[in-house]
């Protein structure tokens, strides 16, 4: 066991065995599928069955596989974690003459046009009504919607977001600007809200269903849903980063597969209550019993320390068993996070960029 | 409160408590955060995409 002494209430004792991370995180991680569900399924299957006129405004997503998204067999995933902006990730990509594929989430499309990047297709799929239009730009948002809810301003995500109304007006003014330019790929579980917004700004809107449970299995819910709407399920793989890579690697078919910005964790220095489920630990746990939760992560390729929530670590296990099942190449060059593993080729961007 | 409360009939049919303990406030406050901690979407695993039509390509 090794011990780094941490402060700013992070995590104080760090394991390199990951049998001896904090038992209540892991329990939690193993019941992450369950209370994902829970907590988001009926809420995604009422949207997509108030999308159904919306999804007449779109195309199915099947007509990405007839559309050459950047050249080769490259994509390149960009992802919203903290490393995008530590490891300048714009800034190489644009230092270069790559020409595959960019593919980002929506969580990371502010990024990507203030850097002068215009992603090839977008990607999203969480359904929440209120958070996910926030990185479209929110034409209803007040002072009372930021009272009610920091979720954005105390994350790493995007910093920006933390000076809250005056980045709203920005995401609004380049999405009206550059989305007549940009493809999203909307899945069926997306907020009205957001639907609205990807439509007012003119972007092409491709639509599909994200996969709730195993099709082939009696009663399944997403072949009911497929029934009711048309729309090619997909395995999103328990967020939107994950999504994104199945999209270049199941639609696209792209056999180099590289992702950035995907952290899947903190940085150690990062304050437990700058994390995405803080207030949810506390009410859980208690401030006191929070190591008891967050998980710390020895990243043996960067050599130096992480840590991870049970969302994020379970989102680490969904993306290594999807990429453990997949023909193509994944490569994280990240250069920082806790995603790795034996079908992971751990790479900083600019090495990706010259293969 | 069970021991409080008394009927003064009998009912036709055997009436079985299934709430056997109550919930404590705390549990009650750690399920409504457990209900905020899941991920964005579900995970199917060993899947990738069910293009739902004659053509499937790529059905797992």
């Amino acid at each position: 066991m090794a011990t780094q002494s941490m402060d700013n209430g992070t995590a104080n004792t760090l394991n390199k065995d990951h049998n001896s991370l904090p038992s209540l995180g892991m329990e939690l991680v193993a019941h992450m599928g369950d209370i994902t569900r829970d907590r988001i399924q009926d809420m995604a299957l009422e949207n997509a069955r108030n999308n159904l006129t919306a999804i007449q405004n779109g195309e199915s997503l099947k007509a990405l596989r007839n559309i050459d998204l950047g050249k080769g067999d490259k994509a390149i995933i960009i992802a919203a974690g903290p490393s995008l902006r530590r490891k300048n990730v714009a800034e190489q990509l644009l230092s270069t003459n790559y020409d595959g594929a960019i593919i980002a989430t929506e969580s990371s499309m502010l990024y990507c046009l203030r850097q002068g990047i215009i992603p090839d297709l977008v990607v999203t799929v969480d359904p929440h009504p209120k958070r996910i239009v926030r990185w479209f730009g929110d034409p209803d948002l007040t002072q009372a919607d930021l009272k009610a809810d920091d979720y954005f301003e105390r994350q790493d995500l995007d910093t920006s977001f933390s000076e809250a109304l005056r980045t709203n007006d920005e995401i609004l003014e380049l999405l009206n600007k550059y989305g007549p330019q940009m493809r999203i790929a909307v899945s069926s579980s997306s907020a009205n809200t957001v639907v609205t917004r990807a439509h007012q700004s003119a972007m092409q809107v491709y639509w599909w269903n994200p996969m709730y449970d195993d099709m082939d299995q009696p009663n399944s819910v997403t072949q009911t849903l497929l029934t009711e709407n048309g729309l090619p399920c997909v395995n999103a793989g328990g967020n939107v980063g994950s999504a994104a890579w199945m999209m270049a690697n199941a639609v696209l078919n792209k056999q180099r597969i590289a992702v950035t910005g995907m952290d899947l964790g903190y940085y150690a220095d990062t304050p437990y209550k700058n994390t995405q489920y803080y207030h949810e630990a506390v009410a859980l746990v208690g401030e006191d019993r929070l190591d008891e939760i967050y998980m710390p992560i020895y990243n043996p390729h960067l050599e130096q320390w992480f840590y991870t929530d049970p969302a994020y670590m379970w989102y680490r296990e969904c993306l290594l068993q999807m990429t453990a099942h997949a023909t193509c190449e994944t490569y994280n060059c990240t250069e920082g996070g806790t995603f790795f593993g034996d079908n992971i080729h751990f790479i900083p961007l600019s090495e990706f960029l010259a293969a | 409160m069970s021991n409080l409360l008394k009927g003064n009939f009998n009912t036709e049919k055997t009436v079985v408590d299934t709430n056997t303990s109550e919930e404590s406030l705390e549990q009650r406050f750690e399920k409504e955060a457990l209900k905020k901690l899941g991920g964005s979407i579900a995970f199917v695993a060993k899947k990738e995409v069910h293009w739902g039509d004659n053509d499937d390509s790529k059905k797992d």
